[in-house]
């Protein structure tokens, strides 16, 4: 019975203190956003640049382009081998005839070319093998696959070579993008602990007077302490709230607008928080909560030692 | 009631605040402890609620030996010695009501008992309808009485007033020692520390005068004997 009388007489302390302090309570919540918003916008940046580089990496591919005189067979041979691999994503096997017209389509502005073809009288491409590698790691390994002596000898040519640098620089670039996010996401982390932290701090400061008070009329360390720490937490919440409203709100705005850096596609900035939302909010209101109450904690005892 | 053997009080590095000091206190008493500033009448005040510790010397009060109080034990001592001081410390955001009822939330009284309490120690001191009110909505005299009533809802046996007329009015200054008497006449003991010579004389009551840190005299029916 004296636990839950003490528990809700700390607890509307901590709210009394909440609303008579509102101008400190405000200040506190902003500082709150701000650290919150930071690390969010880090994650949001995070998720973009890996769309971004996932999107790139989806423009890779090997085109092994088939001798003229290689029968359907062979074609459809090397075709199911390639299929079947783990690391092949997808095999399309374009015809002669596919293959020019697809090199019409992509030479089209080119009245050279197209001229040089129209004096021929026959197709001169082969048919052609266009090979998606699950993983851009994957590729070396499908250009040995592709030497298996059923199908090797009809191979004219494939445009690997063109793209290797293409491919290990986005390798490269993915692996970077995915280390620097992380860490600039850590380091935004540390920051806003340092922040909250300081903030708490300093809220506390101002109220040094109150805590020697309490402590003189008989209140015991925990009774001091824990209405702190209950306010801190109410500001917490409070901050998760109006942050999780603004980073719903902010990327639904940006979402549209980045669309033509995605060649149209939609970046996935707001699905990503909102699919995310109760992780999100679960993992950082915690984190933020601990914090707050952990600082506030520490922050009241250097006042409690009279 | 409370007694005092051979405490000294040295502050770093070497500022010696009281030199062997003796005292009793009777239970009932009103003793009033003069001095100069810097005689070491705060010290004293401050020793007995154990906001410092001797360097030297045995202090006990109420056959409780406080003089290694652990830090767990100081609120049990505080909530059995009402205290009153010269700058109020009331809490600002908290209205007269829920100050006086502090120091009985924090002892972990029933509500029932809170809301019977408050309004008779509010009523003694003469605030009973201004129980809303904020400290800063106070006169300087009526933020006192707020104080002495929550120095008084635990019914303690001592009463100890730091200059508690020290930032007051002649009619508050008054007022105020008139409501010491009277909660002196209900049995507690009060220990009144202050420099004021008009506030002594009137009394007539055991002075104990302190100078340089040391009791230079102590008599039943005193006044005020230094210079001011």
């Amino acid at each position: 019975m004296s636990f839950f009388v003490t528990f809700w007489r700390i607890f509307l302390a901590a709210w009394k203190h909440f609303t008579r302090n509102l101008w400190l309570s405000l200040t506190t919540i902003f500082v709150l956003i701000l650290a919150l918003l930071s690390v969010n916008v880090l994650i949001g940046v995070n998720v973009l640049l890996t769309h971004a580089t996932q999107n790139l990496e989806n423009k890779i591919d090997v085109s092994v382009y088939f001798s003229p005189s290689t029968t359907p067979a062979v074609l459809e041979q090397a075709r199911f081998f390639m299929s079947g691999l783990p690391q092949v994503k997808s095999a399309q096997l374009l015809t002669a005839n596919e293959a020019l017209a697809a090199f019409k389509a992509r030479h089209a502005g080119d009245k050279k070319i197209l001229g040089a073809l129209d004096e021929l009288n026959e197709n001169p491409l082969g048919a052609t093998l266009i090979l998606k590698a699950r993983k851009t790691d994957n590729y070396p390994f499908l250009l040995k696959a592709l030497k298996n002596p059923q199908f090797d000898f009809a191979i004219s040519s494939q445009n690997y070579e063109d793209h290797a640098n293409t491919i290990a620089r986005v390798q490269s670039v993915s692996r970077s993008v995915q280390l620097f996010g992380a860490g600039l996401v850590l380091i935004f982390i540390l920051f806003s602990v340092l922040i909250v932290f300081n903030t708490i701090r300093v809220a506390i400061y101002t109220q040094r007077e109150e805590i020697g008070i309490m402590r003189l009329v008989g209140a015991s360390s925990s009774y001091v302490r824990l209405p702190f720490v209950f306010e801190g937490i109410f500001l917490a919440l409070i901050a998760l709230v109006f942050t999780g409203t603004i980073v719903v709100a902010l990327s639904a705005y940006i979402d549209p607008r980045l669309a033509s850096v995605f060649d149209g596609a939609n970046p996935g900035l707001s699905a990503y928080f909102v699919g995310n939302a109760l992780i999100l909010t679960i993992t950082e209101g915690i984190a933020l909560a601990s914090l707050v109450g952990f600082s506030s904690w520490a922050a009241v005892g250097k006042y409690l030692k009279r | 009631m409370i007694q005092l053997e051979h405490i000294s009080k040295i502050y770093p590095p070497d500022v010696r605040g009281l030199r062997d000091v003796n005292m009793h206190i009777r239970p009932g008493e009103f003793v009033s402890i003069v001095g100069q500033s810097g005689a070491g009448k705060t010290t004293i005040a401050r020793l007995l609620i154990a906001e410092e510790r001797p360097t030297r010397g045995k202090i006990s009060i109420g056959g409780w030996e406080i003089t290694n109080i652990s830090r767990r034990d100081i609120p049990y001592l505080r909530r059995q010695i009402g205290v009153v001081f010269q700058d109020f410390k009331l809490l600002p955001k908290k209205t007269v009501y829920e100050n006086v009822a502090f120091a009985l939330e924090v002892a972990t009284v029933a509500s029932s008992r809170i809301r019977e309490i408050v309004p008779q120690v509010l009523k003694i001191v003469g605030l009973d309808e201004k129980g809303k009110r904020f400290p800063q909505q106070l006169s300087g005299g009526e933020q006192q009485r707020v104080v002495i009533a929550r120095s008084l809802v635990h019914r303690p046996k001592v009463l100890i007033a730091d200059e508690p007329t020290g930032n007051l009015d002649t009619i508050s200054m008054r007022e105020i020692i008139d409501l010491l008497e009277k909660i002196n006449s209900f049995g507690t003991t009060v220990v009144l520390v202050t420099h004021n010579r008009e506030v002594v004389n009137a009394l007539r009551r055991r002075v104990i005068t302190l100078s340089d840190g040391r009791v230079v005299s102590d008599q039943a029916e005193g006044k005020y004997l230094l210079p001011t």
